[in-house]
Order: C-alpha cells, then structure tokens, then sequence
C-alpha cells in the first residue's frame, strides 16, 4: 500500500515535472505497475536524434525491489543486450545495489547519462564494449546506423 | 455510610470506564484507523520532512543509531525483512548501506515529532464532505469525536447499523426510501451521500466548461456538446490536421477547404467502392462462363494441329482465341460455301485477310482471303463446317495421303478429315499388326524349342526299346532253331520228345506274346512321337501366315 502510493506520487511527479528528456506515461491506464517511457537522446551523444522507447516494470515490493528496465527500441550500446528484450543493466538496478530511497526519475536520469557515455566495463555486450574501447569510429558508425534505422 | 459512598462511586467509576472502552472499541470497529500515509497534506512539506521509503512525511519516525538517517517505523522494518537479531533490528541502512540498528526511542528529536504533528490536513472524511482541516497530530480526535461524518451506532432501539454523527440526534434513519430524481431505493442513512455523489440525475460541473450538466449526461456532452473540447476538422479524412474547439469548429469549416470537399469525396469513395465490388463479381462470373465456355468448345470442336510449330504456339492461348487459331490451320477447303454465302449472311459480318497457307496444292486459287465466322458462336460455325465438310474433304485433301507430303499427326489429336483420320488408323493398325506379328515369331521360337526337345527324348527311349526288340527276337530265334535241331535230331522218341517239345512250344509262345507286347509300346511310343511331329508341324505353320500378314500389308 505504501508502494503503491509513493508511485502513484512519483507517476504524478513525473509527469507534471518529467526528467530531462524524457516523456512517462502507463502502458495502460489500469496497471500502475508498467511505465512507458520515450526518451530522446542527448543532443551531444553519438545518438542525438534518436527517440527511445523504454517499458519499465515495476515489481509489487516496490520501492525495497528494483524496478526492470527493457529498451523498446532497439540501440547499439554495449550496456543494453541485444536482443527483443532489450534489457539494460545499470548498477543501481541490480538487485543487491538497489535502494528503496532511489526514485524513477533519478534512474531515468542515469539512464539518459549511461547513454550518453556507455560504461564498458560495466558492459553487457562484450562485443560492443570491445569495439567502443578499441575501435570507437567503428563503433559510432553503426551505433548511428541504428538510430537512423529504428530510433527514428 | 462513607464506606459505603466510597464503594459505589467507584463501582460507577468502573461501569463508566467499561462503557466508554466499549463505546471506543465500537467506534473504532465502525471508523477504521487513520493511515497517515494516505491523507492529503494542506501544509506544504519539504523532502526533508519526507521518509526516504514511502516518500511520506515521517510516521512514527525512527533514527538509525549508526548514520542519524531518519526512517518511518514501518518503511524501516519492511525494508530490513525479517533478519531477527536478539539485540533489535538491525541491517544496513537503505540509504548510505552503513550497517545499522535502531536507536533508541528517546533518540528521535521530539522537535521533529512536533513538526510533524503540527502538519494540516484534511479529514479522511473530506470526499464525504466533510470540510475540516486539522493538525496530523489531532486527526485521530477528530475522528473519534468531533467528525460529522464519521460512523457511529445508531440511536434507534434494537438496531445497531452505523449512522453518521451529525445524523445520530434524529432518530434511527434505517428505513427504506426512494430518490424522487432518479427513483432508486436505499436507507434514508445513505440517502445524502446518494445525493453527493451516486444519484445518476444529480447536476455536476462539466470540468472542462464549467456548464452544468446531469451526470449522467457527462460523457455524452463530452463527446457531442461540449464547448471546450477540441475536434477534428470534418475533412480529417482527406488530409486536414488542424483541431479546434467545437465552438469555434464551424468558422474553421467555412474556411476549411478539406471540409468542403470531404462529403463530396466521401460519396464518390462509397460509389466506387460499391462499383469495384459490382466489378468483381462480373469479372468473377465472366470468368466462370469463359472456362465453361473454353471446355464446351474443347468437346464440340477439337483443336486443328497439322503442323507441330502450330500446336506449340497454340497451346497457350486461351480457349475463346483458340478458335480462330484453329480455324487459320483448318485447311481451306471451305472458303466457297462462305464466299458464296458471306455477302447475305448475317452470320459472317467480317472479312480478315489469314496468312497464307503451307499447303499451296490444297488451296483454292483465287481466294486470298476467306471469310471468317467471328460473329458466329464457334461451336456452331464447327457444327456447320462438319456437315459441309465430307465430300470435299475427301476430294480436295485426297492427295495427302500419296508418298511426298509429311504424313499425317498420329498423336491422337483431332484429324482435319475423315480421311485423314482412316489413314491414321490404318497406321496405327499396321503398327498394332507389327507388334503382334514379332510377338507371334518370339511364341513359334519358343514352341519349336520345346518340341524339339521333347522329340529328342522320345527318339531316344524309341531307339532303346528298338534295341531290345532286336535282342528279344535274336533269342526267340536262337529258342526256336535249337527247337527245331532238336526235333529233326530225335524224331523217334516222340513220347520224351513231345513233352520237352511242348515245353519248347509254351517257352516261344511267351517269348512271342512278349514280343507282341514289346511291338505294341513301341508302336504307341511312334503315335507319340508322330503327335508331337504333327505339333511342330502345325507351329511351322506360323511364318507362313505371317509372311501372308505381311504380302497383305505391302498390299495396303
């Protein structure tokens, strides 16, 4: 009950007052539990243009569990997977990092900042990771690709 | 006496105490507990007066012994779980992950529970209407005492059902009544908040343009008469994007152009969705009728295919051209009955010129072009070629059958003639007689086969029992001459001699009658052998007639 309301606060903050960049609203009307969100990349990131679709699931034990994030759209970023999920892991997302004080907001905010300067070393596509350390033009080559492509 | 007064004070005391408890029980049974977390603050709070959790000014707040970070008792204990530690909760902080128990009650600031207290807000009862604020601290009073709209016992005799408080002075309200607007049954009780919030005909504010309006009539008016709500242009269909607000739609319509094309638009799209699927049906049925039609045809009036580049050509066509194409190779040997008839005959009103024919003998000199029965239903135009045809097919094409021309198409199709179709079947006859003449040669091959080894084995038992015959009659000779040399030596002693003679005589007998027997195997082994002679001559018999087979075909 207590979950429940501090999101229904929250869902009401964000949407009179949203973090940069971003726009909330539910996925449906009736489940307070799904949130969709449409962020538009940071004007200075390799992926300025881009709009994209996050569905963020927010258990039951909210706030003592940590909400789940899957990129909608699809984006090359060597912290977001690769595939139809499109999860994204952020250190504050995992479990044991997880602190009932964070708010929505403030992980949409890390989210728009992990997009704007990725953290290989955190990553969870190896593959992307190791072109971004070794071979960045490569890497922003099709990274813009991808925007034009889907983020679009 | 004093003891006496002492003693019943204090048992009113007591009756006094237990009724108000009962009384506290039964309210707090009816008006459930405040939770703080659900109010709506009228104060203004900063996040530092706001648990880090429930994001809620503090309730009950607690520190943490270690960090001096400030939690609700709950929001703590949920987050800990049910680590159990015989020294109180403990874990890690939720927000700096220091690990922590909890401090002492008397370690929260009794400043901070003040604040906190002092906060306004409104009563839980506010949406029922009741309109007080009052400090967080005192909600809990104003509940159990002092709130109009919080539930207590009914006054009324023998019922126990809640009434408000403001209610409880006028008598048990429990009875049945009806809304004299929208006529629904209910207890006067709740008769008032009906009125508030349910009854279906009560008025309310539209939200968007302040009209009132009845509730139940909210959505329509939302929809359809509300000023305030934007819409669509009515050309949206064909392309405009503009909205505006329903009172001021109609000046966007007069200047809208979309708007004044899309009913005219909208009709014609209706009219030619109609006419597209009047189209498909047609073209559906016409389509039924053509492939009816093409194997009606293919029946009555086979394809013509003399030569082999024609059939392939044709055999794509589809079937209602396929006539025409068929009538091109017909040999011309009708072009008379419609260059004599075509000038009155309706039934041919078109002329077009047809390439030449291959076949210069055949053609007609002096008809370049003939006459074509397009106007005419093929099938008819076939009927009436084959009643005309006969006599001169056998007279103009009797010539294509002679040695020179390429012979006629054996490959089952349509003939162009009777005669060409007896040609073909003589053919095919002669092919049918071929292979049943090889087949003939292989049976006879086989057949004198088998007689002549069956005559070998005969022939030889014949010579065997040929050879003992030779042996049986050589003894029956050696039998008799000693016989006779024994009568001519001893002609005297007749009585011995008789006897032994006798015997002689019965000895040669059975030699003779085994003879006899012997010549009569042999002769039926000769009747054999002369059957199966007479067999191999009948087999002989085979070549002849095939070689008479043969003399009749070089005849034909």
């Amino acid at each position: 009950m207590a979950g429940n309301k501090r999101l229904m606060k929250e869902l009401a903050e964000n949407q009179s007052t949203p973090p940069p960049g971003c726009k909330i609203s539910l996925e449906n009307d009736d489940d307070i539990l799904l949130w969709n969100v449409t962020m538009t990349a940071p004007s200075d990131s390799i992926y300025a243009g881009g709009n994209f679709k996050i569905l963020i699931k927010i258990p039951k034990e909210y706030p003592f569990k940590p909400p789940v994030l899957n990129f909608k759209t699809k984006v090359y970023h060597p912290n977001v997977t690769n595939d139809e999920n499109g999860s994204m892991c952020l250190g504050m997302l995992r479990p044991d990092e997880w602190k009932p004080p964070n708010k929505i907001s403030d992980v949409l905010k890390l989210v728009r900042t992990v997009l704007a300067a990725p953290q290989p070393d955190d990553a969870v596509e190896q593959g992307i990771a190791d072109q971004y350390k070794n071979n960045r033009k490569e890497f922003e080559k099709v990274a813009k690709d991808w925007v034009n492509k889907y983020a679009k | 006496m004093t003891l006496r007064g002492m003693r019943r004070l204090e048992a009113r005391r007591q009756m006094e105490e237990s009724n108000f408890l009962l009384s506290k029980a039964r309210s707090q049974n009816l008006n459930p507990p405040v939770d703080f977390r659900l109010l709506d603050y009228v104060t203004a709070y900063d996040d530092n007066l706001m648990c880090a959790i429930c994001r809620c000014p503090f309730v009950d707040p607690v520190v943490l012994a270690e960090c001096d970070h400030y939690f609700c008792r709950d929001c703590i204990r949920q987050s800990w779980g049910s680590t159990y530690s015989p020294s109180g909760p403990r874990g890690d902080c939720p927000q700096c992950r220091t690990p922590a128990r909890l401090g002492t009650r008397s370690a929260t600031s009794k400043i901070l529970v003040n604040i906190l207290d002092d906060l306004l807000v409104k009563c839980p009862k506010h949406e029922e209407g009741c309109p007080v604020s009052v400090k967080r601290g005192e909600v809990e009073d104003h509940m159990n005492i002092y709130c109009g709209y919080a539930y207590q016992e009914c006054a009324g005799e023998r019922c126990e059902l809640p009434v408000r408080r403001k209610d409880a002075d006028q008598g048990c309200l429990h009875f049945g009544v009806s809304c004299f607007d929208c006529h629904e049954t209910m207890q006067k009780s709740t008769l008032e908040n009906h009125w508030r919030s349910e009854c279906a005909v009560r008025r309310v504010t539209c939200p968007r343009c302040n009209m009132h309006v009845l509730s139940k009539d909210l959505d329509s008016h939302n929809s359809e008469t509300c000023e305030a709500v934007s819409i669509p242009c009515p050309g949206a269909s064909i392309g405009c994007t503009s909205r505006s607000k329903r009172s001021q739609a109609q000046t966007h319509a007069k200047s809208c152009t979309f708007a004044k094309l899309a009913p005219v638009i909208s009709s014609q799209k209706s009219r030619m969705d109609e006419q597209e699927a009047a189209q498909k049906l047609l073209s559906r049925k016409l389509e039924v009728l053509e492939t009816g039609f093409g194997v009606m045809q293919g029946i009555l009036y086979p394809k013509v295919s003399v030569e082999a580049d024609d059939l392939a050509a044709d055999e794509s066509r589809i079937p209602f051209l396929d006539n025409s194409a068929s009538e091109r190779t017909l040999p011309p040997h009708h072009p008379r009955m419609f260059s004599g008839d075509s000038s009155g005959n309706a039934l041919s009103p078109f002329d077009f010129p047809v390439p030449p024919t291959s076949r210069p003998s055949s053609a007609a000199p002096g008809v370049a072009r003939r006459a074509s029965p397009i106007g005419l239903p093929p099938s008819e135009s076939a009927a009436a070629l084959r009643q005309h045809d006969p006599i001169e097919a056998y007279n103009t094409n009797y010539d294509l059958a002679s040695p020179g021309l390429p012979p006629p198409s054996t490959s089952g199709g349509p003939y162009v003639s009777p005669l060409h179709h007896l040609l073909s079947m003589h053919e095919s006859l002669r092919d049918e007689m071929s292979r049943v003449n090889s087949a003939l040669q292989e049976l006879d091959g086989r057949h004198s086969m088998q007689t002549l080894n069956e005559n070998l084995r005969t022939r030889e038992e014949i010579s065997y029992l040929g050879a003992q015959l030779a042996g049986l009659s050589r003894q029956v000779h050696w039998l008799t001459s000693t016989q006779l040399q024994r009568q001519s030596r001893s002609a005297t002693p007749s009585a011995v001699a008789g006897s032994s003679s006798e015997m002689a005589g019965t000895s040669v007998e059975a030699a003779v009658n085994a003879v006899s027997t012997a010549a009569t195997a042999l002769r039926g082994a000769a009747r054999m052998v002369s059957v199966g002679q007479g067999q191999s001559s009948s087999g002989s018999h085979g070549p002849m007639r095939r070689e008479n087979s043969a003399e009749g075909r070089t005849k034909l």
